[in-house]
């Protein structure tokens, strides 16, 4: 009798870590594909990021504002008057 | 009636059996031992994905953060036409794609009908185009990204940046200059995957992450680009020019804020440009010079204290060198003349009667001192070194006629390098595009380099009050700005044929300038090739001069030095 319960437990040991084993492979395996899947968020978010960044540099730049501007009709100023400090700090 | 075997029979059965299993079981033992690295290698071959991992190509800036190449992975569209279905199957998806593709349904058609297992419908598509695809949901059709280069400013700077081609080399510019340093180093990933092919986490991996490449900053001023950009082209189309250029030098330290050439080319669409577009006729094409080397010539005179600005001579509206006679423009005479008057008529006679002071060795010596005659140094690709001939091959009369400007090859950057020496009190800088560049180390900033001093500081303070007086008394008066000291000079040039005389009816007309001629913060050099208005293409270079130099005032905000 006492043989029957060691050879069961030494079975039962056997097959819980076995179990422990499968279960923690198992969950290298699916952290491995969820690793895997943020990794394919991160690298679309970016592409997405360098896109969006392209676009705001196509709508800052300076031929495309000066064109638009031409399309609304204003013109390029002639001069820009441009105060002295001096004088202005001179009056306080 | 039981039939029995014979023992004989028996014997050689057991014996086949038992060959059978020992050969059986050396086969077990040698896969098990010897060929264990030969099994486990095929066996893994079918799982492992040995992959390599894409730098990513460095981003390019201006001098003030505006981007000006950078690359996205954009998405190409493949397609695996028997998953698709059946012939209706196909002229429908085809008849769906073709709009978004800008194409026919036929064209879309015959490519998923060609007997391909699978192919590119598209490479690289618009972001609205393939998503547009995608909410489709055509059963097989796929994505796959690819890294493309884009240029957000379209055809701005096109010449500076160059462009990069379809294997991802730079060619041209900064982007073929800076090839090794942009493109970074690839990666590589070798790991099992699974039927799905998925990356499995455990099993065999291993990896070497790529080196991404640097990011350059330009010392280009995005603003200043644009302005010269669009000035040049409304030059070069009123006087429908056959090529023309701009160069925006700061004189302070050689740092190049503006490099235009026309005609020019969108680097995101290089199939598609003229040959001739890609060439940078701001650095790699050469050109005589003309009248705008008259400074240079007058500056070396008075470097050597052979002339002052107010030394005279008599013109007659021609001299006579080398037993040539050497005429001013249209004929024109101005009696009594000083120095700062020959630069103010723009007085051949008075160039040769300079050059005739200094003399062909100390004239050559000077022009080599200013950089002619040799690469600037400048880093972008395919810089052109001009020419100055050796005095051995100098005739008498070259002495006069390379004193203002002809049979002597530059590059408008070499001009422009020259004038901004005058500019800044006398010293020659390398001009440079690339200000900064930034990797995994830091950054890493470029020094200016002063490449020597052609002349003194007294003498390029004489030169800048000279020059001046030409915008404001002479011949440049078209270059003056309101509230602003200009500083500059008219270049009109015969174009050599082939025969080695000039053409008749053919010039350059160019513009050479600073502003404020007080505290010069730019230098502008404008050239446009065969104007169609002839002697009168200066006029126009003039105005385009004063065009990009107010809008680089007004860009950085430069106070007037005048009431």
């Amino acid at each position: 009798m006492r043989t029957f319960v060691a050879v069961s437990a030494a079975i039962a040991f056997v097959f819980l870590v076995a179990m422990l084993y499968l279960a923690e492979t198992t969950t290298v395996a699916t952290r491995g594909y969820e690793a895997q899947r943020l990794a394919q968020q991160r690298d679309e978010l970016r592409r997405q990021n360098a896109l969006l960044e392209v676009e705001s540099a196509r709508l800052d730049s300076p031929a495309r504002i000066d064109a638009e501007a031409k399309k609304i009709g204003l013109v390029r100023v002639a001069t820009i008057p441009v105060v002295q400090l001096e004088p202005i700090t001179a009056k306080r | 009636m039981t039939e029995t075997v014979s023992p004989r029979r028996l014997r050689a059965i057991f014996a086949l059996f038992a060959c059978a299993t020992l050969l059986l079981s050396l086969r077990v033992g040698y896969w098990h031992t010897l060929g264990r690295g030969e099994l486990l290698e095929s066996a893994t071959d079918q799982v492992r994905n040995d992959l390599v991992l894409a730098a990513q190509r460095g981003v390019i800036r201006d001098r003030n953060g505006a981007l000006l190449a950078t690359t996205v992975p954009l998405r190409s569209l493949y397609a695996i036409p028997k998953r698709i279905g059946d012939h209706d199957a196909r002229v429908a998806a085809a008849a769906a794609l073709a709009p978004l593709l800008g194409t026919t349904s036929d064209a879309v058609l015959g490519a998923l009908e060609s007997g391909a297992e699978w192919l590119f419908l598209r490479r690289r598509l618009p972001e609205d185009a393939s998503r547009a695809i995608e909410s489709l949901g055509i059963p097989g059709l796929g994505f796959e990204t690819e890294p493309k280069r884009l240029y957000p400013n379209d055809a701005i700077g096109a010449h500076v940046l160059g462009f990069v081609n379809d294997d991802g080399a730079g060619q041209y510019g900064v982007e073929g200059k800076y090839d090794a340093l942009l493109r970074g180093v690839p990666g590589r990933l070798v790991v099992e995957r699974d039927p799905k092919d998925r990356d499995l986490a455990v099993g065999l991996r291993t990896a070497r992450a790529p080196i991404d490449g640097a990011a350059v900053d330009l010392t280009i001023d995005l603003v200043i680009q644009t302005s010269a950009e669009r000035w040049l082209r409304d030059a070069m189309v009123k006087e429908k020019a056959t090529g023309g250029s701009v160069i925006v030098l700061d004189p302070r330290d050689g740092a190049v804020l503006a490099l235009a050439s026309y005609p020019t080319y969108d680097p995101s669409a290089v199939a598609k440009a003229d040959p001739q577009a890609l060439m940078d006729r701001a650095v790699s094409w050469t050109y005589e010079p003309g009248s705008t080397m008259k400074a240079i010539t007058i500056a070396a005179a008075l470097d050597q204290h052979v002339v002052t600005p107010n030394t005279t001579y008599e013109d007659k509206g021609y001299a006579i060198i080398g037993g040539r006679r050497l005429n001013n423009a249209l004929g024109k005479s101005y009696g009594v003349s000083t120095m700062t008057q020959i630069l103010e008529h723009s007085a051949n006679a008075g160039a040769v009667f300079v050059g005739s002071k200094l003399g062909a060795e100390q004239l050559r010596s000077y022009l080599l001192a200013f950089g002619f005659g040799a690469p600037t140094g400048i880093d972008v690709s395919g810089e052109a070194v001009g020419e100055v001939r050796p005095l051995a091959e100098w005739y008498p009369v070259d002495l006069g006629t390379i004193s203002f400007g002809q049979g002597i090859a530059v590059t408008p950057l070499q001009l422009a390098a020259a004038y901004s020496a005058i500019a800044n009190g006398g010293t020659l800088y390398r001009p440079y595009v690339v200000a900064a560049r930034r990797d995994a180390d830091g950054e890493h900033r470029t020094a200016p380099v002063a490449v020597r001093r052609p002349i003194g500081a007294d003498t390029a303070a004489t030169m800048r009050a000279m020059l001046t007086s030409t915008v404001d008394n002479g011949i440049a008066k078209d270059a003056s700005l309101q509230r602003f000291s200009v500083a500059g000079k008219t270049g009109t040039a015969q174009i050599p044929s082939d025969d080695g005389r000039y053409l008749d009816d053919a010039y350059v007309s160019s513009f050479a300038g600073f502003v404020p001629a007080n505290d010069p913060r730019f230098v502008v050099v404008i050239v446009l090739e065969r104007p169609q208005s002839r002697l009168l293409g200066t006029l126009t270079a003039m105005s385009a001069f004063r065009g990009i130099a107010l809008d680089a005032l007004r860009s950085a905000r430069v106070q007037p030095d005048r009431p």
